[in-house]
């Protein structure tokens, strides 16, 4: 398959069930908002080295909001329910409770709940208190600039992680301009996150490696400085190649993002550099989710 | 929606104990079974029949007493989820009595005890009520546990006595004590509060557009604050027609009291400003 020149291989990036669940943090304007978001998903790459994968998904207004304020929904994904659980207290307690005018909501109604505020409100030294409204409960604790509001739990569901792209192209600044039209189209999107430094990977992994403590290693066979070497399997006129990884609630949303993501890059086109895009496939090694680019652009096409 | 109606055709001056409609409605009687059953009248007994009409059967899930007066006690007892209880006229004493989920509308006043100890669903009363509204019967240690009780006149003395926990709106004036032994909960109002607000409350809020005549005493001023939760709050409050929906939904700016410091409890009083 040929979209605008650039080749599409045939066949499929690989993604992993996780445990995933959506906080809203407002605060008195955007500014303090994102603040806390940005903190909050701050070193929240990969589960490999950080256990949850987190990334804002989009700035909220303020009809949108439980308390009327401006906000930031915030996603996470972490492999099983006690880790998301874990990481999620511990970024609210470190990063929203200390952040300035803010507070937390329940973005989720999900399969299950998980504790938000239920263990914070502890920082009250019982001075907290709590209030439900509508069958919610809420935790005010109070802080040195009023009272931080939190909510008690926040739903948790299944969804997949590790959702990717891979983009070859012939010079470095042509695939980041392909991956930086990629990302703005993708985060356009609900119920995603790219959760890499700008939603953009050049440490490519591959699963295991020749040391035997490490599960993940880098993608070698796509390592531009390793051309001509047995394993490698770019084309001489490939200099670069950037992945673009993808968590989302349901395989749905990652079948929309992939398409949105392959389409801008496609609309670029061969004539700005563009060799190929394919996906993370790791022979059923990493995930049971099959993301099978030909099919996501919707079969053949020349 | 299936629709059942009671009328009441007034029988003396006896105070009637309208608990045989929650039993009726638990055993699923006929209008015929019921009205051959039998009801206390002072010291004697009567047919049912005798005193009330009724038309449909109780399993419907909207229910019309008619012409109601205060002579009526316990009307909408335990009234359980998906039943509304339509009540045209006054009601007696302990109206909506641990309601368990249940809507209940009077279009006129309740005597005492409105809403004790109500568990779940929703109270309305058109007019006024007595004492101790959303309160406890003699010797239970929690009163009215959840659910929604909106008076849209006054309210007597001990309004929300030993509360645990939910809404509790009187659009008019609240008499003396209110909160009283409080456990947790909200009650509001849009006009004036009486004497002795607070004694004993452990936790809960009482949200007053002024200060109340007095405050017990266990109470320190913890100045003026915008609470986030407020916002929160404010949509239950402004939910229901009535005249709370004159608040501004994104007013927050209140003086805050905490206490009731004689029994160490960080209940608030809040009263509107700005």
């Amino acid at each position: 398959m040929n979209i605008n020149g650039v080749f599409i291989e045939d066949t499929f990036a690989e993604a992993f069930p996780m445990r995933a669940t959506r906080v809203i943090i407002t605060g008195i304007n955007y500014k303090w908002a994102r603040h806390a978001a940005e903190t909050m998903t701050g070193f929240a790459t990969s589960v490999i080295g950080c256990k949850v994968e987190a990334g804002i998904e989009r700035e909220l207004g303020n009809h949108e909001t439980p308390d009327g304020r401006p906000g930031i929904a915030v996603l996470l994904f972490a492999t099983d329910r006690k880790t998301l659980e874990a990481q999620l207290q511990a970024r609210i307690g470190q990063c929203v409770l200390t952040c300035p005018t803010t507070a937390v909501f329940a973005g989720l109604e999900g399969e299950g709940q998980i504790a938000l505020g239920k263990n914070l409100r502890y920082f009250g030294d019982g001075y907290q208190t709590s209030k439900q409204v509508d069958n919610h409960r809420y935790w005010r604790i109070p802080v040195m600039d009023g009272e931080f509001l939190c909510e008690e739990t926040t739903g948790y569901q299944t969804a997949i992680g590790g959702g990717n792209l891979l983009v070859f192209a012939r010079s470095l600044s042509q695939v980041l301009l392909a991956c930086e039209a990629a990302i703005d189209a993708m985060s356009m999107l609900p119920n995603i996150i790219l959760p890499f430094p700008g939603g953009g990977v050049r440490s490519g992994s591959k699963v295991g490696s020749k040391y035997k403590t490490l599960s993940a290693s880098t993608n070698h066979p796509y390592c531009p400085t390793l051309k001509g070497l047995p394993d490698n399997v770019l084309d001489k006129n490939v200099e670069a190649v950037m992945e673009i990884v993808i968590d989302g609630l349901s395989i749905e949303d990652l079948n929309l993002a992939m398409r949105r993501g392959i389409e801008a890059i496609c609309d670029l086109g061969k004539a700005q550099g563009i060799e190929k895009i394919t996906g993370g496939n790791y022979g059923g090694k990493l995930g049971p989710h099959h993301f099978h680019l030909r099919e996501i652009m919707g079969g053949d096409q020349t | 929606m299936s629709a059942s109606t009671i009328e009441y055709k007034g029988s003396g001056d006896h105070r009637i104990d309208m608990r045989w409609l929650q039993q009726a409605i638990e055993q699923d009687l006929s209008p015929k079974e019921i009205s051959k059953s039998t009801l206390k009248l002072g010291s004697e007994q009567a047919p049912l029949g005798d005193i009330f009409t009724i038309d449909g059967k109780l399993s419907a899930s909207e229910i019309t007493l008619k012409n109601s007066t205060s002579q009526l006690d316990y009307v909408g007892v335990g009234l359980a989820s998906a039943k509304t209880l339509l009540v045209e006229g006054d009601c007696g004493h302990y109206l909506g009595q641990q309601l368990a989920g249940g809507r209940l509308i009077c279009n006129g006043s309740a005597l005492h005890y409105a809403g004790c100890n109500m568990q779940s669903g929703s109270i309305e009363i058109m007019s006024n009520a007595g004492d101790y509204v959303g309160g406890s019967i003699a010797g239970n240690k929690r009163g009215m546990a959840g659910g929604r009780l909106l008076i849209h006149g006054n309210s007597g003395d001990f309004t929300g006595d030993l509360m645990r926990r939910g809404l509790l709106m009187i659009a008019g004036n609240i008499g003396d004590h209110c909160g009283n032994r409080m456990i947790a909960g909200t009650i509001t109002s849009m006009g004036s509060v009486g004497e002795n607000a607070g004694n004993g409350m452990r936790r809960g809020t009482l949200l007053f557009p002024s200060k109340p005549a007095s405050m017990a005493t266990g109470f320190s001023d913890c100045g003026r604050h915008s609470l986030g939760f407020l916002t929160l709050l404010m949509r239950d409050i402004r939910a229901p027609e009535s005249a709370f929906q004159a608040l501004h939904p994104m007013r927050r700016r209140v003086q805050r009291y905490l206490g009731d410091a004689s029994v160490d409890g960080q209940g608030e009083v809040l009263i509107w400003i700005g």
